[in-house]
Order: structure tokens, then C-alpha cells, then sequence
């Protein structure tokens, strides 16, 4: 994973889950590292990864029962939630980035097709 | 915590510190950013009373450096204090019988971590491998604080990445570390403050998440505005 400079890096990390999550990379359920392991992995600074940990604890991203190890959500509607989420962030991003140039709707809807297909 | 309060510092007629203040918490990685000459070695030195200051005062967990306090924290110098011809199983025994808190199996845990080996000469090795040593040396002490200079500096890139990576690790745990260094890039993402130094005064400390998340800064951009004013 590569970190941007400008964003704070527990954001950063909240969204590579998010990620993982909507792709179903990660399974309701599954296993996560724990806060160490995941600032090793990473190469940022464990303060870091705690504080992504308490900020998806709270989001009810990931949860944690006793002294065992952190998990995955299995709530079927917050997994569905970060995925509209995540969609919607992406069209957001897009439309902004095409508007400027005036490109009519069809057009771009065409081209969007072609290429989603490709991918 | 390690508070530094306005310690003033002259070599001869030179004022080389001109009353620096900062703190560093305990379980956080604390940045002195500067070029050469900034003073980042003089304060490292004034905190472990290695040099006098002229003014001001400098508390660790809120008491004045004493022989108590002296035993939470070590020095990690930028160059290696160990005779060259020893072996590094030589230092480890020789670390191992001067500090009563020299914790032996973190520093095996070190060694194998740095793939480096007890019958090697210190005359010997890499520079990469020296700083290593240096730094396993320090982390070897059961200390709730660490002073670095420049771990960092004049070492390869897989060096650089391993040394990274024990910041990261449960061998740094929940200790309070200041290092310095005047090359921040690769390190941005690891350290909890910043205090960026220039010809003895502090012109700016600051949580490099706050920057980051209030001003949508990186670190290096913080710097720029500061220098480059």
C-alpha cells in the first residue's frame, strides 16, 4: 500500500480496509492483524494504526470481542454502506474531473462503457 | 515526558541553542528536524547532561536529570562508541556487564532481526551494519527513552528500510523516542511530532497528523513555508 504525504495516514488506512472490505478482499468475519502487525506491514507508526483501529471500532468497520483478535464486520448493511460509499467517491471524483471539459453526457457514457469493458 | 524548556547554550562567544523548548511523549516518535549546525546534537547532548546549558531546564517525567532518571534513558550517537577491533558478541558481553538494564534477549532479538552475526569484527563491517549495531546497542537497554541522531544518515536503503522497520516494531514498544535528522522523507509516516529547528531556536513543533488532517500538509510542506520564509 502507498501512502499519500498530504492525507492523515489513519484516514489512509481507513480507506485501504473500506476497500478491502466493498472488494470483498476482506470476508465478514475474517481475521484482521493486530495493530502492531498492521504498523509493520505498513511501515507507519503503531499510534497510527491504533488510531484507525479505534476510528473503524467505532464506525462498527471491525470489531473485537475480548482479548481476541479483531474481525471484520459481519453486518451485512454496513458492508453494503461502505461500498455505496466507496461507488459514490469514485463518481464523485470522476465527475469532477470531466466536467471541466465539456464532454456531452452520451459521449461520455459511451466511452465509460467501452472502457469499463476492457478493464 | 521529556520537557525541554528554554535551554540556552553559547560555545564560546557563539550562541548555538538561544532558549529551545519542546516536549516528546512517552510512546511517541518525536522528530528534530534541522540542517547541520541547527543545534540538534547540542540538545540531545544537554538532555543527557552531557554538556552544561547556560539557562533553563530540561525534566524528564518532571524531575531534573538525576541518577535515577539517568537510568530511563540512553544516547544512540551517530557514530559507534565500541573499540573497532572487538567482536559484536564482545559488545553485547561488554554492554551486558556494565548496564544492569541491558535486556539480553531483546538484544538477541535484535541481532537476528539485523541478520547480523556475534563473531564479526566492528572494524569489519558495512556502514549500514555499524549504524545497526549502534542502534542495537541502545535498544538493547531497558530505557523508557531513546535519544537517536541521526540513525539515518550516510546508509544504504535496505539499512535505512530495516531500521525503519524497528520503529515499527514491538523492539522500540512503548518508548518515548527523539532522533534527529535533516532528511525527513523516507520517515514521514513514522513520527507523531515534528520540531523543526534552525540556528538554535525552534521555529515550529507540531503532530504531523494535525497538519496533515486540519491543513492538509505533508511534513516537507510545513517545512517549506517555515525555511523558506
Amino acid at each position: 500500500m502507498k501512502f499519500n504525504k498530504r492525507d492523515p495516514v489513519y484516514i489512509q488506512v481507513i480507506r485501504h480496509f473500506k476497500q478491502q472490505i466493498a472488494s470483498g478482499h476482506y470476508e465478514p468475519g475474517q481475521e484482521i492483524p493486530s495493530r502492531r502487525e498492521l504498523a509493520n506491514q505498513l511501515k507507519i507508526n503503531p499510534n497510527t494504526a491504533q488510531r484507525a483501529y479505534k476510528e473503524m471500532e467505532e464506525a462498527g468497520l471491525i470489531f473485537t470481542e475480548g482479548n481476541s483478535p479483531s474481525k471484520i464486520t459481519k453486518n451485512e448493511e454496513v458492508i453494503g454502506r461502505i461500498r455505496d460509499e466507496l461507488i459514490s467517491e469514485a463518481i464523485d471524483n470522476f465527475v469532477t474531473a470531466i466536467r471541466p471539459i465539456n464532454a456531452s453526457l452520451d459521449e461520455v457514457i459511451g466511452l465509460l462503457k467501452e472502457k469499463y469493458v476492457e478493464g | 515526558m521529556i520537557e525541554v524548556k528554554d535551554i540556552k547554550k553559547n560555545f564560546g562567544l557563539k550562541k548555538v541553542l538561544k532558549g529551545v523548548s519542546f516536549t516528546a511523549n512517552k510512546g511517541e516518535i518525536t522528530c528534530l528536524i534541522g540542517i547541520n549546525g541547527a543545534g540538534k546534537t547540542t540538545i540531545m547532548n544537554a538532555i543527557m547532561n552531557l554538556t552544561p546549558i547556560k539557562g533553563g531546564e530540561i525534566l524528564i517525567d518532571s524531575e531534573r536529570l538525576t541518577k535515577e532518571t539517568y537510568e530511563k534513558i540512553t544516547f544512540i550517537p551517530d557514530a559507534i562508541t565500541m573499540l573497532p577491533q572487538m567482536k559484536i558478541g564482545e559488545a553485547l558481553q561488554f554492554m551486558k556487564d556494565f548496564y544492569k538494564s541491558w535486556n539480553e534477549e531483546r538484544a538477541k532479538e535484535l541481532l537476528s532481526f539485523f541478520r547480523l552475526k556475534e563473531e564479526e569484527k566492528i572494524s569489519s563491517l558495512s556502514k549500514g551494519n555499524t549504524a545497526k549495531v549502534n542502534l542495537l546497542l541502545g535498544l538493547g537497554l531497558d530505557v523508557d527513552y531513546l535519544l537517536m541522531d541521526e540513525p539515518f544518515s550516510g546508509i544504504d536503503i535496505f539499512s535505512r528500510e530495516q531500521i525503519t522497520e524497528v520503529f515499527t516494531s514491538h523492539l522500540v514498544e512503548d518508548r518515548g523516542v527523539i532522533i534527529t535528522t535533516h532528511e525527513i522523507n523516507d520517515i514521514e509516516h513514522l513520527i507523531d511530532k515534528a520540531v523543526l529547528l534552525d540556528d538554535g531556536k525552534v521555529l515550529r513543533e507540531f503532530r504531523t497528523e494535525e497538519v496533515r488532517e486540519l491543513e492538509g500538509k505533508s511534513v516537507v510542506d510545513v517545512m517549506r513555508e517555515v525555511y523558506q520564509r
